[in-house]
């Protein structure tokens, strides 16, 4: 699926400033980054609660394809200033994660 | 990470790569004042004072092979989530001194977990040095340290299983005896 189409279906907000043309694969969610970190699977999208620059580490030591923030959490601003560096879109919501996964699934099927 | 000793694993792993031949790890708990706090010294390389602030940014590190090192950013955010925070000082040449402290009654403080495991994976490293564990809970502690170890066991090797698998033992009883 495409992280731009998801965008639109989702209502996400964007608050990395890229194109989303990407394609991903899978969806992980965890808010433990050790144990994201050794189970989520490259070119997932990854959904969150965290906001700390750190989540882009993360991000990008396993390729994921895209960070979806929930339950209207506020992401730092060096948070967003790497995502944009290392073109890893971070999107936000107000929805809480089993919604946004809900939300994928009916995408997908 | 799920278990504080976890942490403490991987910030002494930085020690002994800085070269260190003594590390003392101490786990202080203080009920009264409401502080779990975990302080790591080493007197290894030490790290210079531009790069003191660098180490706690996730895409700072020695490393070649990848572009991410996430020991003490990941441990600094799990105390300050817990509102702590954590603390370096390290002087070059002389050694390096990890703090991190939590509040000890806050929800998402990870327990300490299993310790006597973390100290089994340090011993077991390659390089020669000291390794002292101290256990603190409101004034009452346990001090390990393998310098008296080693002097009981004379010519023995420390890193004999036999003798590990004592060491783990002796550390978890008398953790949990205080």
């Amino acid at each position: 699926m495409n992280i731009k189409n998801m965008i639109e279906k989702l209502e996400l907000d964007e608050v990395t400033n890229l194109s989303n043309d990407i394609e991903f694969e899978n969806v992980y969610i965890g808010d433990l980054l050790s144990v994201v970190m050794s189970n989520a699977k490259e070119n997932s999208i990854w959904i969150t609660i965290q906001t700390h620059l750190n989540i882009v580490a993360v991000a990008d030591l396993i390729d994921i394809a895209g960070i979806i923030i929930v339950e209207d959490m506020e992401v730092d601003k060096d948070t967003i200033e790497k995502a944009n560096e290392l073109e890893i879109p971070i999107l936000t919501t107000d929805k809480s994660a089993y919604e946004i996964a809900c939300g994928i699934y009916k995408l997908e099927n | 990470m799920k278990e504080l000793s976890l942490h403490i694993l991987d910030i002494t792993t930085n020690s002994i790569n800085a070269g260190a031949n003594k590390i003392e790890i101490k786990v202080e708990i203080d009920t009264n004042e409401n502080y779990f706090r975990i302080n790591i010294k080493d007197n290894g390389k030490g790290i210079s004072k531009n790069i003191q602030q660098q180490v706690m940014n996730p895409f700072y590190t020695t490393r070649k092979i990848r572009n991410v090192g996430l020991g003490i950013p990941l441990l600094k955010a799990a105390a300050e989530q817990c509102e702590g925070f954590l603390k370096i000082q390290s002087v070059e040449n002389v050694g390096t001194e990890v703090i991190a402290e939590f509040k000890n009654s806050h929800i998402d403080r990870a327990p300490l977990g299993k310790i006597e495991e973390s100290i089994l994976t340090i011993l077991n490293f390659n390089e020669k040095f000291d390794l002292i564990y101290i256990h603190d809970v409101n004034g009452k502690r346990f001090v390990f340290d393998t310098r008296e170890i080693k002097e009981i066991l004379g010519e023995v090797d420390i890193k004999t299983p036999k003798i590990l698998m004592w060491i783990k033992e002796y550390i978890r009883e008398n953790i949990d005896k205080i």
